[in-house]
């Protein structure tokens, strides 16, 4: 496909998280977090003071950044962004949704369940019988 | 005549050939798809098993400690690196058009950046004599790095216990064990991930030069 980049190999690669505070802290006590020299964490906490607009640019800025293999977000605050999300289609960082205490993983939101389900549809089986 | 038919007999086997092959290549492509679909669903959803308990036990030792003892705002804005970090390589390095990273877990590596401190997730220690063959005083040695690794994984497992305080809840700690596990089972998700775009892309290519 055109514009893919070759992936350089890294070492020490960091785990981003967008997600509420048990999580990051549940993560964070793995020992995943990180602060670096401009005082920048590896890790955004949703909560209900929180805005779409934070939130967006916290994604943007995390699968832009060199430093990040995975970013883990949980899925009902993926659904606040899901058209940027969806639209995300880099192979690194990968973006992993994530379930959060109170909301349940959902295959059907799932954005890269949702890239590829068309080969299981019924139109694509039908279309290609004809 | 008969030379132009077995020519045009030959043509037709070969295209024959061709076609059986690359059916059996976009069969396997169906199939290794199929199997990282499986593996992705799979993982997540257990996952979510290591989570809960994560959650749960996070909420017992918020109970027993205090709520105020375990708060986002005890977390530590001093310059640190991450100990828990991720190594990512290309499997398919002669394909760039269709890039297949594979990442790999390095936990708890010490600030010292001792590489023999790292512990790889497969935890794969080399020898570089088969161990039967290591005389005492060798494998005394062996022994002795290996206790070194596993105090200074215990030395940052405490470390990231202590910015909530000296005395912890045991239940923290296996909150951390849960979200260690957890940690694991998201760089296999990562990995299932990887191989499923990779082999959808391809099916897709496939799609495309067949029609």
């Amino acid at each position: 496909m055109a514009g893919r980049a070759q992936i350089p190999t890294r070492n020490s690669a960091l785990i981003a998280m967008i997600a509420d505070e048990d999580t990051v802290t549940g993560f964070l006590l793995a020992g995943v977090g990180n602060v670096d020299i401009r005082r920048k964490t590896n890790y955004l906490i949703v909560d209900n003071k929180t805005t779409v607009k934070q939130i967006e640019d916290t994604f943007k800025e995390f699968t832009n950044r060199d430093d990040i293999a995975i970013v883990l977000i949980s899925q009902y605050v993926a659904n606040m962004i899901r058209f940027l999300v969806d639209s995300y289609n880099k192979p690194v960082p990968a973006i992993l949704e994530i379930p959060s205490k109170d909301h349940p993983y959902d295959p059907a939101h799932d954005s890269v369940l949702s890239r590829v389900k068309y080969l299981f549809s019924t139109e694509s089986v039908a279309s290609d019988r004809r | 005549m008969a030379e132009i038919v077995s020519d045009q007999l030959q043509r037709a086997s070969l295209d024959e050939t061709k076609v059986k092959n690359e059916d059996e290549e976009e069969e396997e492509c169906i199939l290794q798809f199929l199997d990282s679909l499986d593996a992705y669903l799979t993982l997540v959803n257990s996952l979510s098993s290591s989570l809960r308990e994560g959650w749960f036990d996070l909420a017992s030792a918020r109970q027993s400690m205090g709520h105020t003892r375990i708060s986002s705002k005890l977390f530590d804005h001093k310059v640190h690196s991450a100990s828990t970090t991720i190594n990512i390589t290309e499997l398919d390095a002669d394909n760039p058009s269709d890039p297949k990273p594979q990442f790999s877990l390095s936990k708890w590596a010490t600030t010292k950046e001792n590489p023999s401190s790292e512990v790889p997730n497969n935890s794969n220690l080399r020898h570089r004599v088969p161990i039967g063959v290591l005389d005492d005083g060798e494998k005394s040695n062996g022994t002795q790095v290996s206790s070194v690794v596993s105090n200074d994984i215990q030395k940052e497992r405490s470390k990231s216990l202590t910015i909530f305080g000296g005395l912890v809840s045991p239940k923290l700690r296996t909150a951390q064990v849960s979200f260690e596990t957890a940690l694991d089972k998201i760089v296999e998700i990562a990995n299932a991930r990887s191989s499923m775009l990779s082999s959808f892309s391809q099916l897709q290519l496939n799609k495309k030069s067949s029609s």
